[in-house]
């Protein structure tokens, strides 16, 4: 029988065709001159094709990734659905059905707190004083003036300042006719609930500037291999900029052990403390650009980071850090300046370098479980921040465990041949068609692909393991056919795009020493979480939420995350992806001093366990070593994806 | 039943007052779970909580130590059937049975008493003797036992096992072993009243034999009444395979608990011909044996035994190690390659398998990194150039090749320097990071 | 009063697996063996009788071998320079199986023709081991299982960078083969599913967890045998398959062994410590669970039989 199909497309235009019952909708839409797109090859696998229909009735053999909602709106696989009668399809626009699908997961976007309130909340604080002039009859000193205009004016009754800011305030007082404004920190007197705790004076201009306008803070993530700051408008809360780059010590070693041994030596230790200091204040320039302000705008930044890039950050010695039994330096950082620490921003403003656990949990963790709300969950509460350095908390308001395993940099992208950070020109997913081998891959920004950042990379090789490429092991299967598969520099490689394609005209690809890192990394992770429930006796089944935190890119698909045995094979429902938990904890630290407060608390409340002991961790991690694990049974999903392939 | 960290944990104040030395209750819990602390260190422990802590710690097998003046053996606290497990904790106390008539005694338990054989720079001994009352009561046997207790602790000063069924016999040569605990073998359905009454005397440690488990377990209990504490197992058995189902059966039964047959065994490794000893011993050995009772002294037989012995109670939990030092690898010669890397045997195996799969003949120097791969070991300082340097020079690596060159792996490009410095007339290179590109980079860099 | 020995019960069993094939079956062995099929801890009588006995094989190479110990030159004399008069010595000294070993120097033709002797010289079924070069095994192991499709030889050694080529090739030509991994219970594992996922039937694999002599490692070898088993009874499917392991090899490579002068005098007697070495590796090994151990020695391979006779004795 022949039925009439009337496609629409997103933009709106009607083109019909005429096909016999049984014709798939995605051969229909071929007539038609529609192109939907088939990443896996038309198999059902990746839900990209899902249409609208909106009249008549098709007959549905798989709706895979559609949830039973969708079904109800007419949503259908175009690749899995026949024609049995006259109907209309909407073609929706792809990214609108990417949202739609049971396993993407979009990191959550930035939104300040609902409660946030600048005059209760935050530390730093934009008064005005009118002070009067001296005279003959007055000739009080203008420092003393000036402590008595605060005292009266605004009860601050023991308000310090460096020498430098003491130097101008003779010229700010005169040029503003004895009205000025003052920048203060009150975390003192707001911590202890005492007036008579030291204020530190950041900055006084001479007038009254508005008090609602921009007062500029910065929290900053450290991270082994990539930095990432946010900059952040004090009285309305909001993050105005975000810039991000590698950090400039990856030139003297991608971990943190090279980073201690590089800091051991001559001058390694400043080397390595300029080199970071370069990279946040190039980011800090270029935020500082997007928001049309000056770095010496900036009065307050909050650090987060791990222990070593603290350490390296502040120039104190790290070397116990890897020597057993692993000892820090310092946990629990004092307040500092910008001038002291090296910071391009006003010299005086306040910088908060976040408190850490151990050595291999820092505040980069501490923060992370405050953002993540890990201290304050009800249930038991899986937290994992894919770093360069995998941390892992389990826990709940009552406990709260941690522990540390070294993953390396292949989640962000580096230490792997063609990866690259999660910007414009990444492969973000990619497809595999499991009878032609072919690709299909997205692009960040559109264009030509220049690498392949984390999440292409966790998308990649759960495809080629699917599709056969790999074997479970991950070796490269070169008796599979196709030009894609090859003997390469580093034995068996997958081409992902072809140089024609890529931006640099160059082939990129998945080498087998890639794939070798990619399971280590995987492999650390897993076995890192695996371990820390057992050894408190918790059962991966008790546990009711994963929130996963790191860099691999705005997008992740959690059914591929699972099928290479990064994550657990548990009900999608229950992960969470919060992007950057490190820089975010350190914004809520920075916006508001409660907050600031309970990362001490988890601090001091964190029991860290140091997996390295015994052989737990590395029976763990080998069987951990293959795709998606050696125990299939943990990974049921895995199992009949594979059986249906 | 052992408790978890997290149930621990519950019992605990939960004050994270840091007093026991650790940072956090939780941290103190699982320290207690793991039995490498003793709740005594938390001050503020409730009562209620030290009782239900205590009752899931005690040993199901008797911790049983044999004493003399000079040294002593300790065996059972076992908490486990298989070493992997957890560990097997105290080594089967190898004996020599002598008999007190042979007129030799002396001299053989002499020759015997300074074996000594080193493995792996530890020292290995025979842990004491049986004294086997030989003769029948007749002829004095009182008088023959003494005698040879008597020669025999002249020459040795190590514990001793009294074999005999003689009550009397046993008493006056007991009386000679002042302030030692000496182990009685044996005591049966017939004549368990007089020998537990001697052991009891003299603070002994009475063997308990019968056919059956069942009578065994009658028979401790009886034992125990009497006030007997310390007991060992004879578990009979004709064979390998009914000793190995015995003692498996009483392992098991001691581990749920059981108490009656809670104590460790003994096995005489002779009893079906000297030609099976060394097998017999052997299984003994590896399966639950407290003490082995061997009739040859035969350092081709006793050595071997003694490193089967050693590694079977190897903590399993260390990371797996190979022995450090040079492995050739396809037949090298003087200008093969020398590569060098750490004796975690995972680390070993990826890269002796490489070059192995390749063909090339190589030296490969396994350095002494405690058992952990080159990037853990460097990391932690177990794998630098001072060590590298120590094993090249240690293994007389020079002697051997005709080419001063060594290549590290390429995960510690940062030590070439200083091996550099260390060894300083050897050329140092830079391998690759990864074993699998070793085949590659000897066939195109080492040429 | 009697007690209630605790007997485990367990969800699944080692496959049974048959190596060699008569004319009946399509080869020419006299018999073949069966190895496996048990359903308790090894030799746990009292729960169930072992259904087979573990065997005993002879490793015998293609060429005479020149670093071997003299005591095993004295005692295999010239056989040693003919694969298959050294089969037939093996043969007589117990074997119930021979191990080929081949060398690299060997070529296509000459290993065929080593196998095709040894096939004709014995009866019994045949291991052939590649000399352990991914390549080189590839080149010998692929016109050997052709040339002798249907005797059920068991081809080696398949391990995880090198598998594929040696189990498309057993599959093609119904032969077994040898998998090994270095002493790790998940690398076992993982082989063993590597190679059932390219469609190996699972009753052709015999797994090698790899050992080390006594002294020399056998520890760990020895607690990855009874993980292995008692992950099998528990009823892990890829885990349940008979174990080989070779502490001939091991035993043989050792210092103990192999050298008779400037050696400490607390070792003892050179030729008994040998033996001993050997016996005690194997011993141990045939304890924690291996059903085929490859030997060298005739005097340990009479001792082992003994041994084996007892242990399966209900």
């Amino acid at each position: 029988m022949e039925h009439l199909i009337t496609f629409t497309t997103p933009d709106q235009n009607s083109i019909s065709v005429k096909s016999q019952t049984g014709m798939l909708l995605s051969d229909a839409a071929h007539l038609a001159g529609i192109d939907i797109g088939q990443p896996c090859g038309g198999q059902g696998r990746c839900g990209r094709c899902a249409v609208q229909v909106t009249d008549g009735t098709v007959r549905r053999r798989s709706a895979l990734r559609l949830s039973p909602a969708d079904i109800e709106q007419g949503f259908a696989l175009a690749c899995q659905t026949v024609v049995e009668d006259d109907v209309s399809i909407y073609v929706p626009p792809q990214e609108k059905i990417e949202r739609r699908l049971t396993t993407d997961r979009v990191v959550a976007e930035v939104t300040v707190p609902a409660d946030y309130d600048y005059l209760s909340d935050q530390t730093v604080r934009r008064i005005h004083l009118e002070l009067t002039p001296p005279s003959m009859d007055d000739q009080t000193d203008d420092w003393s003036r000036l402590q008595t205009a605060l005292r009266l004016q605004h009860r601050l009754e023991n308000v310090t300042c460096s020498l430098p800011l003491l130097q101008k305030i003779g010229a700010a007082l005169r040029e503003g006719e004895w009205q000025v404004t003052a920048i203060v920190d009150l975390a003192n007197v707001l911590q202890s609930g005492e007036s008579d705790r030291p204020v530190w004076l950041i900055d006084l201009q001479p007038g009254h500037v508005d008090e609602y306008s921009s007062l500029w803070g910065t929290a900053i993530d450290i991270g082994t291999t990539t930095v990432s700051l946010w900059m952040v408008n004090l009285v309305t809360g909001e993050v105005k900029a975000q810039a991000a780059e590698y950090n400039g010590q990856i030139a003297r070693g991608e971990d943190v052990i090279s980073r201690i041994v590089y800091a051991g030596k001559g001058n390694g230790r400043e080397d390595l403390r300029q080199r970071v200091l370069d990279t946040m204040n190039v980011l800090l320039e270029i935020a500082c650009k997007r928001v049309k302000a000056k770095p010496e705008d900036i009065v307050k930044a909050t650090i987060a980071g791990n222990s070593t890039m603290m350490h390296l950050l502040l120039g104190i010695p790290a070397e116990n850090i890897r020597l057993s039994p692993f000892i820090t330096g310092v946990n629990h950082l004092p307040v500092m300046t910008a001038r002291e620490v090296g910071l391009s921003a006003n010299p005086e403003a306040s910088v908060d370098c976040l408190p850490g656990v151990a050595s291999y949990v820092g505040a980069d963790i501490t923060a992370g479980v405050l953002s993540a709300g890990v201290d304050s969950a009800e249930e038991t509460t899986l937290f994992l921040d894919v770093g360069t350095n995998g941390e892992i908390v389990l826990g709940d308001r009552d406990w709260l465990v941690t522990c540390a395993c070294s993953a390396g940099p292949a989640f962000e992208g580096a230490g792997v041949v063609n990866g690259m950070r999660a910007t414009t020109g990444a492969i973000e997913e990619v497809w595999i068609n499991s009878e032609t081998f072919e690709p299909t891959y997205r692009v960040i920004g559109g264009g030509k692909p220049k690498g392949i950042c984390g999440s292409g990379l966790i998308s990649l090789l759960s495809e080629a393991f699917i599709t056969g490429i790999l074997d479970k092991r991950g070796n490269v299967n070169l008796m599979a056919t196709s030009s894609r598969v090859r003997e390469g520099a580093h034995g068996g490689e997958y081409v992902v795009a072809w140089g024609a394609e890529s931006e640099s005209g160059e082939d990129i690809v998945l080498s087998r020493v890639d794939v070798d890192n990619l399971l280590r990394a995987k492999a650390a992770i897993y076995a890192g979480f695996t371990v820390l429930a057992e050894t408190v006796g918790i059962s991966l089944e008790a546990v009711s939420k994963v929130l996963v935190g790191g860099s691999f890119g705005k997008y992740i698909n959690v059914e591929k995350a699972v099928q290479i045995g990064l994550l657990p094979d548990m009900d999608w429902s229950r992960f969470e992806f919060l992007g950057n938990t490190s820089v975010k904890g350190a914004y809520l630290a920075l916006l508001d001093w409660q907050k600031r407060e309970r990362i001490t608390e988890i601090a001091k409340r964190m029991t860290y366990i140091e997996l390295s002991a015994d052989n737990t961790f590395y029976e763990a991690f080998t069987s951990a070593l293959f795709l998606p694990h050696t125990d299939l049974s943990k990974f049921p999903s895995v199992e009949s994806a594979l059986q249906k392939n | 039943m052992a408790l978890s960290g997290i149930q621990i944990y519950k019992m605990l104040p939960q004050t994270n007052c840091k007093e026991c030395g650790f940072p956090t209750c939780l941290a103190f819990a699982m320290k207690l779970a793991a039995k490498q602390v003793e709740l005594g260190s938390c001050p503020y422990v409730s009562e209620e909580s030290k009782k239900q802590l205590a009752e899931s710690a005690a040993p199901p097998i008797r911790l049983i130590t044999l004493k003399s003046n000079g040294t002593e053996v300790k065996v059972g606290n076992e908490v486990v059937m298989f070493r992997h497990e957890k560990t097997f904790y105290n080594k089967p106390g190898l004996f020599l049975r002598v008999k007190a008539s042979d007129p030799d005694i002396a001299k053989k338990v002499a020759q015997a008493d300074a074996y000594k054989v080193n493995y792996v720079g530890m020292d290995f001994t025979l842990n004491g003797f049986a004294i086997e009352a030989d003769g029948d009561a007749s002829t004095g046997s009182a008088q023959v036992l003494s005698a040879a207790v008597k020669a025999v602790r002249e020459v040795t000063k190590r514990p001793l096992i009294l074999i005999g069924s003689d009550a009397a016999a046993l008493d006056s040569s007991l009386s000679l072993l002042v302030n030692e605990s000496t182990l009685i073998y044996a005591a049966d359905s017939s004549n368990y009243e007089s020998l537990a009454d001697v052991a009891k005397k003299h603070k002994a440690v009475l063997v308990v034999k019968a056919d059956s488990l069942d009578d065994l377990a009658d028979l401790t209990q009886k034992i125990q009444a009497k006030g007997v504490e310390d007991m060992v197992l004879d578990l009979g058995g004709k064979n390998l395979s009914e000793w190995l189902a015995r003692s498996t059966q009483a392992r098991r039964l001691a581990l749920k608990n059981f108490k009656p047959l809670g104590y460790p065994s003994i096995f005489f490794a002779a009893q079906n011909g000297l030609d099976k000893e060394a097998v017999y011993a052997a299984q003994a050995i590896a399966k639950y044996a407290g003490f082995v009772v061997i009739d040859t002294f035969a350092p081709e037989m006793i050595y071997p035994l003694l490193v089967l012995r050693e590694n079977i109670y190897t903590d399993p939990q260390k990371p797996i190690q190979v022995q450090p030092g040079v492995y050739e690898i396809n037949s090298p010669k003087p200008e093969s390659p020398v590569l060098v890397t750490t004796n975690f045997s995972i680390t070993y195996f990826a890269v002796a398998n490489e070059v192995e799969g390749s063909g090339l003949p190589a030296w490969l120097v396994v350095t002494d990194a405690e058992g952990m791969s080159v990037l853990t070991a460097w990391a932690a300082g177990k794998f630098d150039a001072e060590r590298i340097a120590k094993a090249i020079k240690g293994f007389d690596v020079a002697s051997k090749v005709s080419k001063k060159r060594i290549v590290l792996p390429g995960h510690v490009a940062v030590l070439s320097g200083e091996v550099e410095e260390e060894l300083s007339d050897w050329e140092v290179r830079v391998g690759p990071r990864e074993a699998v590109d070793l085949p590659a980079f000897m066939k195109q860099a080492l040429n | 009063m009697p007690i209630e020995i605790p007997k485990d019960k367990w969800a699944g069993s080692i496959k049974a697996i048959t190596i060699g094939a008569t004319s009946a079956e399509g080869g020419t062995r006299a018999k073949a063996v069966t190895v496996g099929g048990g359903t308790t801890m090894p030799y746990l009588q009292f729960e169930a009788p072992t259904p087979n006995k573990p065997v005993i094989a002879i490793e015998i190479k293609s060429r005479k071998p020149e670093d071997w110990s003299p005591l095993l030159a004295e005692v295999w004399g010239e056989a040693m320079a003919d694969s298959a008069q050294w089969a037939k010595k093996a043969e007589e000294a117990g074997a119930d199986l021979i191990v080929l070993a081949l060398t690299v120097e060997d070529n296509p033709e000459d290993a065929v023709k080593a196998v095709k002797s040894v096939l004709g010289a014995t009866g019994l079924p045949l291991i052939v081991w590649g000399p352990g070069q991914a390549e080189k095994d590839n080149e010998l192991l692929v016109p050997i299982s052709e040339a002798t499709k249907g005797e059920r030889l068991v081809l080696g050694i398949c391990e995880d960078k090198n598998y594929r080529t040696i189990v498309a090739t057993a599959m093609a030509n119904g032969h077994l083969v040898q998998a090994r991994a270095p002493m790790d219970v998940n690398l076992s594992k993982q082989l063993n599913i590597l190679i059932s996922d390219m469609g190996m039937p699972k009753d052709r694999i015999l797994m090698d967890p790899t050992t080390g002599a006594l002294g020399y490692g056998m520890e760990y070898g020895y607690s990855v045998m009874e993980r292995l088993r008692l992950a099998a009874l528990q009823g892990d499917a890829m885990t349940q398959f008979p174990m080989i392991v070779t502490p001939g090899f091991e035993a043989w490579k050792t210092k103990e062994a192999k050298v008779g002068e400037g050696v400490p005098q607390a070792w003892g007697d050179w030729k008994a410590r040998a033996i001993n070495w050997e016996t005690l590796t194997a011993i141990a090994l045939i304890e924690s669970g291996a059903d085929v151990v490859v030997l060298r020695h005739p005097e340990s391979v009479k001792r082992i039989k003994e041994a084996i006779e007892e242990l399966i004795t209900a």
